[in-house]
């Protein structure tokens, strides 16, 4: 009989990112299967449809749990830029500077609210605060996946990916309309800064929402 | 009839295997045998996907064995179907023969 591992990286992720009671089926029977097929490609194949496919599951499932977590998480980061960071601005920028809530511009709206810590600053012709623009969100965006986690546990890592999931495509969906409102020499130079952010706004809530901690193994019936 | 009571087609061939399996029901057996006879890979997250509502419907149960060195120390979960599952299947192929019957030759074969 061979020892051979399963790639790691692909392991790593699924115990991570894999939802539902039967994750830990799934991987034993993986690791069972790798050691007769030997494949790395089939390996790789089966744990990046496997998060997927028991993501959905659990959403499906547990359809209010999803919705209370999206609630709590967005909620959680409208209160920080709402009331929290015109509290913050007078430390880095010397004023009371908040974000534009304005309904009759929906989509102004949800960038200012989404990316006020990059736009406050380029709007203020101020040269990038990577410790207001990058870490200060990602301490936020960490309590955020905390207490999406806090409050759905049973539900944790499925709920947790779904909020990642969320603001991921929120800044994705929202970028585009940016890149055309705004001059493309302009838009260049708020790629940098917000990449970072969202990347910080990404690891915050997996760190949070304790997907990247050493997972014990458990069983249960 | 109540939305999510017919069997679909994935639901009635992992019934069909967990009834050929007998007691060595579980993810890779059921995965082996579905790829057997099918000739498709099959994805061994949704095979559990699958089996979690076919049992939330009372169709299945399971059970955990004791964990092995050669699944990385993780337990088998073992499948098995229920009474109401057996019924299940016996009224699935009743509708699909009744289906069946009379319908006209398909590509060159007997219908």
């Amino acid at each position: 009989m061979t020892s051979k591992q399963p790639p790691r990286i692909a392991t790593w992720m699924l115990e991570h990112f894999g939802s539902g009671p039967n994750n830990d089926a799934v991987l034993g029977d993986l690791a069972e299967q790798y050691r007769q097929k030997d494949s790395a490609m089939w390996y790789w194949r089966q744990a990046m449809k496997a998060i997927p496919v028991s993501l959905f599951k659990e959403i499906r499932g547990h359809k209010r749990i999803a919705a209370s977590a999206l609630l709590t998480g967005w909620g959680m980061w409208i209160v920080y830029v709402t009331w929290i960071f015109p509290l913050l601005t007078p430390f880095f920028f010397g004023g009371n500077f908040g974000v534009a809530i304005e309904p009759r511009a929906p989509i102004g709206t949800a960038w200012s609210v989404l990316w006020a810590p990059v736009l406050v600053q380029a709007g203020l012709a101020r040269p990038f605060s990577f410790v207001f623009g990058v870490a200060l969100p990602l301490i936020v965006w960490t309590m955020c996946g905390w207490l999406v986690a806090r409050f759905h546990r049973n539900q944790q890592t499925a709920v947790v990916l779904l909020f990642a999931g969320s603001v991921l495509l929120m800044d994705l969906l929202l970028f585009g309309p940016f890149i055309l409102t705004v001059k493309p020499a302009v838009a260049y130079l708020f790629v940098g800064p917000l990449a970072a952010h969202v990347a910080a706004s990404i690891l915050g809530i997996l760190l949070g929402g304790g997907l990247l901690r050493h997972h014990s193994r458990t069983v249960s019936n | 009839m109540r939305k999510g009571d017919y069997l679909g087609n994935f639901d009635l061939m992992l019934l069909l295997a967990l009834l050929r399996l007998g007691e060595d029901a579980y993810g890779v057996t059921i995965a082996r045998e579905l790829e057997e006879q099918t000739g498709r890979e099959v994805v061994v997250a949704s095979v559990y996907a699958t089996l979690e509502r076919l049992q939330e419907r009372g169709l299945v149960t399971s059970s955990l064995s004791d964990p092995t060195p050669e699944r990385g120390g993780r337990a088998k979960r073992y499948f098995r179907i229920t009474g109401a599952g057996i019924r299940e299947v016996r009224d699935a192929r009743r509708s699909l023969m009744n289906l069946w019957k009379g319908l006209p030759e398909l590509k060159g074969e007997k219908a």
